[in-house]
């Protein structure tokens, strides 16, 4: 499998702060790769220095064979990029944006597939300013698109959207993939990574702590597993007795017990509503999700 | 050259798209220029008629105003909105945006100084600059210096709010100050002395020799100063400029 991006030992330090302590890690081509963290943990800085926005202090970088701080407006012919709070000017109307910016590539796309595939074409003569957030977005990710990039760099693409906007903007981003395009996502939503992301890396003060798929992550480094049932006769005070139960939390009608075990656990918790006659509705085993992890990793390390 | 003509035109037609830009770039001066007539058109300005003396301190003062509002006040609010950062993100080389900005601004620029003529000459028998080589070299030579400097002076603010507040500032005591509106013979000594240090004071003074009395080669003093302004401004411009990185 050959590699889009790869990235060895990188360091940049600012005035005062460290802010990437020597990340190692490498994009095959035709992968989502997410990268998410708490604020601060150094993602856009190792994004922006990828990109050729900005300088690292230490480190091996190739994107496409290329080092992004000597070569970088020939790198942007073949990356695509998409901010997070950037904007265009807002009283330009959507074909005049495209045009603009397809003129700045050798390379053009598609052009009337991506307007397509994006619901843009009935949006052409609409200025900025008057397109709601989804279609801001939209008309964003076109310009990122529009030269048929080879990497597609999205940074928080689904910040602001409604639910309904998001799904779609995942269902695009996924279609890219399809095409053949590498994507690096950086997203603060657990969820989004999860959908999304063939592989994802856990950023926390400047360093990676975790890659891996998102269910490897979650199998790998979220002891936490529950099961919740609604019951109206349990009693809280048996139940904490149960095998492998860690703890049994009580939230509206619904009784949560996190395990380690969830067959031993459940096994007992069936056992015991038998003798005593409990009734119990709802039944389900959770999974911890990325969002757990996220907050177990971002938080002080507590044991499991 | 493709892009930065495409810029260009781009960034013009969105200024006409702009209503109160518009206004202020082109009605605003015509409007000043009827108000001062009002009150001293029909007075000698230093040998000069009141037309002969004001249409050219009217064309600075919008060459001044476009620098600062047009172009500079624009590419604050360009940097805030991460505008800057988009062109950023594509292979256009950061000095073509730049460069199609100042093209945009001089085409503005030139507009509303022809409108400015035209109303002058229909309005108040403004004579045709007595050297016109001459004053078309000093035009050129004080956008080479007011340009940078509006830009360099903008660029130091944070947001597009300081930007105004800053140009605004600007704007006001070269208005007042430099000779521009009101005869510098009627002011004390003190502030004659402050005119000198504001750059629209040899702006004012070379646009109005060439137009009414000598040649540009009479007007070295003004010719060098300006020169001097153009080159620290464009050197300050660069340094300070930035493209407006977040996080």
């Amino acid at each position: 499998m050959s590699y889009a991006i790869e990235v060895e030992n990188l360091h940049k330090v600012y005035k005062n702060k460290h802010a990437v302590q020597g990340v190692s890690f490498s994009v095959e081509k035709g992968e989502i790769f997410g990268i998410v963290g708490p604020n601060g943990a150094g993602k856009t800085t190792t994004i922006e220095i990828l990109e050729g926005l900005r300088k690292k202090d230490n480190g091996k970088i190739s994107i496409l064979g290329l080092d992004p701080e000597k070569k970088p407006y020939e790198l942007r012919q073949k990356i695509g990029i998409q901010f997070q709070s950037t904007s265009i000017q807002e009283r330009m109307k959507v074909k005049e944006a495209i045009h603009l910016f397809s003129s700045f590539y050798e390379k053009k796309g598609d052009i009337p597939a991506i307007l397509e595939k994006l619901g843009l074409d009935s949006f052409m003569d609409t200025q900025f300013t008057n397109l709601s957030g989804g279609w801001k977005q939209r008309l964003t990710l076109a310009l990122a698109i529009i030269h048929d990039p080879e990497i597609i760099f999205l940074d928080e693409p689904s910040t602001g959207l409604d639910p309904g906007a998001r799904r779609d903007m995942w269902s695009l981003i996924r279609n890219l993939q399809q095409e053949g395009k590498t994507i690096v996502v950086t997203t603060h939503y657990m969820e989004e990574a999860e959908q999304l992301c063939d592989r994802v890396a856990m950023f926390k003060e400047g360093q990676i702590v975790a890659l891996d798929t998102p269910k490897h992550l979650v199998n790998q480094f979220l002891m936490a597993n529950y099961l919740t049932f609604i019951s109206d006769d349990a009693d809280l005070e048996l139940l904490r007795n149960i095998t492998g139960a860690n703890d049994v939390s009580h939230s509206n009608e619904t009784i949560k017990i996190q395990t380690h075990n969830l067959q031993d656990t459940s096994l007992e918790l069936f056992q015991l509503a038998k003798e005593k006659g409990w009734k119990i509705d709802n039944f389900r085993f959770e999974v911890g999700s990325l969002d757990d992890l996220f907050v177990q990793m971002a938080g002080k390390e507590q044991s499991p | 050259m493709n892009h930065i003509l495409r810029l260009t035109f781009m960034e013009s037609k969105l200024f006409f798209r702009e209503k109160q830009a518009v206004f202020w770039t082109f009605l605003f001066p015509i409007l000043l220029i009827w108000l001062f007539g009002a009150m001293f058109g029909d007075q000698k300005i230093g040998q000069m008629s009141y037309s002969n003396a004001y249409i050219p301190s009217w064309i600075a003062i919008n060459m001044l105003t476009t620098a600062l509002f047009t172009i500079g006040t624009v590419l604050t609010e360009y940097r805030e909105q991460g505008i800057l950062r988009r062109y950023q993100a594509t292979p256009i080389r950061p000095g073509k945006v730049l460069t199609a900005h100042i093209i945009y601004g001089t085409l503005i620029f030139l507009l509303s100084a022809l409108l400015i003529v035209l109303f002058g000459s229909l309005a108040y028998n403004l004579d045709f600059p007595k050297y016109l080589g001459s004053t078309l070299i000093a035009i050129a030579l004080s956008i080479f210096a007011i340009f940078p400097f509006g830009i360099f002076a903008t660029s130091l603010a944070k947001n597009s709010r300081t930007s105004a507040a800053i140009s605004s500032v600007i704007l006001n005591l070269m208005l007042f100050l430099s000779g521009a509106t009101f005869p510098l013979e009627m002011m004390p000594e003190f502030l004659q002395g402050v005119a000198k240090i504001l750059p629209l004071y040899y702006v004012v003074d070379l646009l109005r020799q060439t137009w009414n009395f000598a040649p540009i080669t009479d007007q070295l003093t003004n010719v060098w100063i300006l020169l001097g302004i153009g080159v620290v401004s464009t050197i300050l411009a660069t340094r300070f400029f930035n493209w407006g990185s977040r996080g």
